[in-house]
């Protein structure tokens, strides 16, 4: 019996990943005429620029990421019921828009000098550019990536293992350290992949601060209309990325696997002491920088833009908050639903080698570039071997978003059946409860916050995405940000204002509906 | 087995939705595609109005001038877009230059004058744009300001100025440079504003106008409109446009450009009357007023622009098939120049 679901699971599997490498096996065929031009061209500097910033990111949101979850999920921080709502949204705003906000922000010149310092005297000096400040800004607008699966972790642990060891005289720090830390690991881990991942692909931020990565060459490559150079470069990235997956599973191999009965206990909070000031300063400090300090802008152009009289276009809001919602859930569930039989397999059978291909594939697609992406589904739809009706559809583009975001899914749902015990399975199967009713009666209940922030993640991902929405969307449609990008780039500052602050606004309230509320609605967060 | 139905509801209702998408969103049926490389708050309004006139169902995307003509260029056979915007002329050149433009005729497009459309009737230019160098006047004053754009290499103007190389308009304005004063000069224009800490902002006028306005930057080479735009969501914003000297490559006029594309025959009356229509009097006014560019067309009053009219300006003449053709060599010029190194 056991063997034959497990066999139904690895051909589920291989399906998947057969979906996901298509889109890479075009990418291959095609770039390889330019294979020896990326050789000949100089990479290893760009290369190394990504590489630096991907893995510095990936550290910075590691830590920042699991201090905000442990204060919100674990403490009396005043104010926490506001924090959690706030905490994960700065992942909302696309990073080009982002960007231009914090710079617009706090760069010489910026809001913060004229409101802030030049009244008191002060003269910013800050000139926000280059390595540093491309990992200040990464940090602070992908630090959710870590923050959501950390709490959906930290929500699920029992409170018995930290009773005893609290019973036992053990400090908080110690306890943190020696209990809990080892009980996150892995969604810590899952959550810096990510950021790593997102850092290879990242364009807008990083041209804006002026930092030359490899995804500026393959803009270039495009600037200079060469498909497949971009293409090749962008196999570059995806290298990288199974690189670091398999140091991943290496490092995951070392450390073995830690199972916990999740469910069932509220979790223990712990009081903050002393240490309540200094929390709260720092909770307020990264949402002041990541979210509230780019929501001045947006509002000061709004507000300035009507003061003087530009539209705010509201007719077209209704149509992009529906579009955003349609492409946002629908894209969210799809890949949810998709990767979770791998990270079955994967977490199940370590071992099983289609697993651990299909894991590769479907982590390597989020290193591609969206709008590389963009670029093979519009040329794939464009050729008489699929069906016309595709190109240009609404399914063609959730299928991009499911394999492009498909990777944050497959984090998260990894983490979520690590969480649900075998012994739960071989108890209902003695039972004489197994396949699919087992997993939709004792497995999916014990999944569903985990798979509610996989879910979060891959709906603010499609929410805030750009380059392959713009390509791939159909005619007359437009998400919130694709208006928020067109409207800046003509400098319609009052419009993009508008539909900015709608977009962090619609997000805080979906990412609530989907992640926040069940953790809520259990008392676990 | 109330949990089952349950989940089976909440996986099938995506699917479902995703098919109702598929019906409403699906491609292929309608009378014009056109692929924008203009933004789309600018040019939506003209085609919702084309739609309205003339009963057509029109399909538009919004990809961008580059990104646009690198999709285009491996396209065969008939499906993809019928009809190519462009905001500068040189990707469009691009495209004719790889036979990918079909030849245009009708009377309308003889309302434009020869300098302003392609001498072999495959593209014709919708409006015009005048390249400038906008300032911040809070730190610079009037005898600062460049007569040429040559200029800008002295030490005076060091760390003070910004450029978008990957934007479409400034190679077009390269390959005017290339054209007009010898290669030679543009290669050493170009390593000369690398060598006096010349600042990138990537593909984006508005990074680089915004660099401007907060004096980051004290002077930005970009096309005219941007500083009339951003002046009407912000009157109290420092920034002012400047012309460089008569006759000054500095102030070159570049175009938008409307094409048809091979993809398009098929669809070519449709397309005809849609170029008819960028250039009839009611959409060259919507161009003067709304996205504050020069009309290609007589008799059309222009708005508060600036600089004046384009008849007062005395910009160089340069032959814009070339800036197609020399595209790819302008951009290798530009990335070798050290510009865009950081």
């Amino acid at each position: 019996m056991r063997r034959r679901s497990d066999g139904r699971l690895s051909v589920a599997v291989a399906a998947v990943a057969l979906l996901f490498a298509a889109p890479l096996l075009y990418l291959l065929l095609q770039a390889r005429d330019a294979f020896g031009a990326v050789r000949d061209a100089d990479i290893g500097a760009p290369l190394g620029r990504t590489i630096a910033l991907a893995t510095t990111s990936a550290i910075t949101t590691s830590i920042v990421g699991t201090a905000l979850a442990w204060l919100i999920a674990r403490t009396d921080l005043p104010g926490r019921r506001f924090w959690r709502i706030v905490a994960p949204l700065p992942l909302v705003f696309p990073s080009f828009v982002g960007a231009f906000c914090f710079l617009a922000a706090f760069t010489e010149g910026g809001l913060a000098d004229d409101y802030l310092l030049r009244p008191l005297g002060i003269e910013s000096q800050w000139r926000i550019e280059g390595f540093g400040w491309s990992v200040v800004v990464l940090t602070l607008f992908t630090y959710p990536y870590v923050y959501l699966p950390v709490v959906a972790r930290l929500t699920e642990l029992p409170a018995s293992i930290e009773e005893s060891a609290r019973s036992l005289g053990c400090s908080t720090r110690r306890l943190f350290g020696a209990v809990v830390l080892p009980q996150i690991r892995g969604a810590i881990g899952a959550g810096a992949l990510l950021v790593f991942l997102y850092s290879l692909s990242e364009f807008g931020a990083v041209s804006l601060l002026r930092y030359g990565t490899l995804t500026r060459s393959i803009h270039q490559s495009v600037q200079s209309f060469d498909e497949s150079s971009a293409f090749a470069l962008s196999l570059v990235l995806a290298a990288c990325a199974l690189g670091v997956i398999a140091l991943e599973r290496a490092w995951a191999r070392r450390r073995g696997r830690i199972e916990s009965t999740g469910g069932g206990r509220v979790s223990i909070r712990y009081s903050l002491g002393r240490a309540r000031i200094p929390a709260t300063v720092f909770v307020g400090a990264m949402s002041a920088l990541a979210l509230f300090g780019p929501m001045a802008v947006l509002a000061q152009w709004a507000w300035r833009g009507v003061r003087s009289g530009s539209s705010l276009h509201a007719e077209r809001l209704l149509p992009s908050v529906t579009n955003t919602v349609q492409y946002g859930v629908i894209g969210a569930a799809c890949a949810v639903a998709i990767t979770l039989p791998i990270a079955y397999l994967i977490v199940r059978h370590p071992a099983n080698v289609i697993g651990r291909g299909a894991n590769a594939i479907v982590t390597s697609a989020f290193a591609i570039p969206g709008l590389v992406l963009g670029f093979v589904f519009v040329d794939l739809a464009l050729t008489d071997r699929v069906p016309e009706w595709l190109y240009q559809s609404a399914p063609l583009l959730v299928l991009a978003y499911v394999v492009h975001f498909g990777a944050q899914a497959l984090r998260a749902g990894e983490v979520v059946v690590a969480g649900v015990p075998r012994r739960l399975g071989e108890a209902s199967r003695s039972l004489g409860v197994s396949g699919i009713r087992r997993f939709l009666r004792v497995d999916l209940p014990l999944m569903r916050s985990g798979l509610g922030a996989g879910a979060g993640l891959v709906l603010l991902s499609v929410a805030k995405e750009l380059p392959a929405t713009l390509l791939l969307i159909p005619s007359g449609e437009g998400t919130l940000a694709l208006r928020v990008w067109s409207a800046t780039e003509s400098l319609f500052y009052a419009q993009a204002g508008f539909f900015a602050l709608a977009l962090v606004a619609l997000s805080g309230a979906l990412t609530w509906f989907i992640t926040i509320r069940p953790l809520a609605r259990e008392g676990r967060l | 087995m109330r949990s089952l139905v349950k989940w089976g509801v909440r996986l099938l209702v995506p699917v479902a939705a995703t098919a109702g998408l598929a019906a409403c969103g699906g491609g292929g049926g309608a009378d014009l595609e056109i692929y924008s490389g203009r933004n789309r708050d600018l040019i939506e309004p003209l085609i919702e109005r084309f739609e309205a006139e003339s009963g057509l169902d029109v399909e538009v995307r919004y990809p961008g001038d580059s990104t646009a003509a690198a999709l285009l260029i491996d396209s065969e056979g008939d499906r993809g877009p019928d009809l190519f915007i462009s905001q500068s002329p040189g990707a469009m050149g691009f495209l004719d230059a790889q036979g990918h433009l079909l030849e245009l005729d009708g009377d309308a497009f003889d309302r434009v004058p020869d300098r302003l459309r392609a001498p072999d009737g495959h593209w014709v230019g919708t409006s015009a744009r005048v390249r400038v160098v906008v300032y911040n006047a809070n730190n610079v004053e009037p005898v600062e300001l460049p007569d040429s754009v040559f200029d800008l290499v002295d030490s005076e103007y060091r760390g003070r100025v910004g450029i978008a190389a990957d934007n479409a308009s400034f190679v077009d304005f390269v390959t005017s440079m290339r054209e007009l004063e010898g290669d030679d000069e543009a290669q050493r224009f170009l390593e000369g504003l690398a060598a006096n800490d010349v600042r990138d902002y990537g593909t984006g006028n508005d990074a680089v106008l915004a660099a401007v306005a907060r004096g980051e930057v004290d002077f930005g080479l970009v096309n005219h409109y941007y500083n009339a735009r951003a002046k009407a969501e912000d009157p109290d914003q420092p920034t002012v446009n400047h012309l460089f000297a008569a006759g000054d490559v500095g102030s070159v006029v570049l175009l938008t450009t409307v094409g048809l594309l091979q993809s398009g025959d098929d669809h070519r009356s449709a397309a005809e009357r849609f170029i008819e229509f960028l250039l009839s009097d009611e959409s060259q006014q919507y161009f003067a007023d709304e996205t504050l560019e020069y009309p290609v067309v007589d008799g059309i009053e222009v708005g508060e622009t600036g600089i004046g009219s384009l008849s007062e300006i005395d910009a160089p003449t340069v032959d814009l098939a070339r800036l197609g053709e020399e595209f790819g060599s302008t951009r290798d010029m530009i990335e070798s120049s050290g510009v865009v190194d950081s």
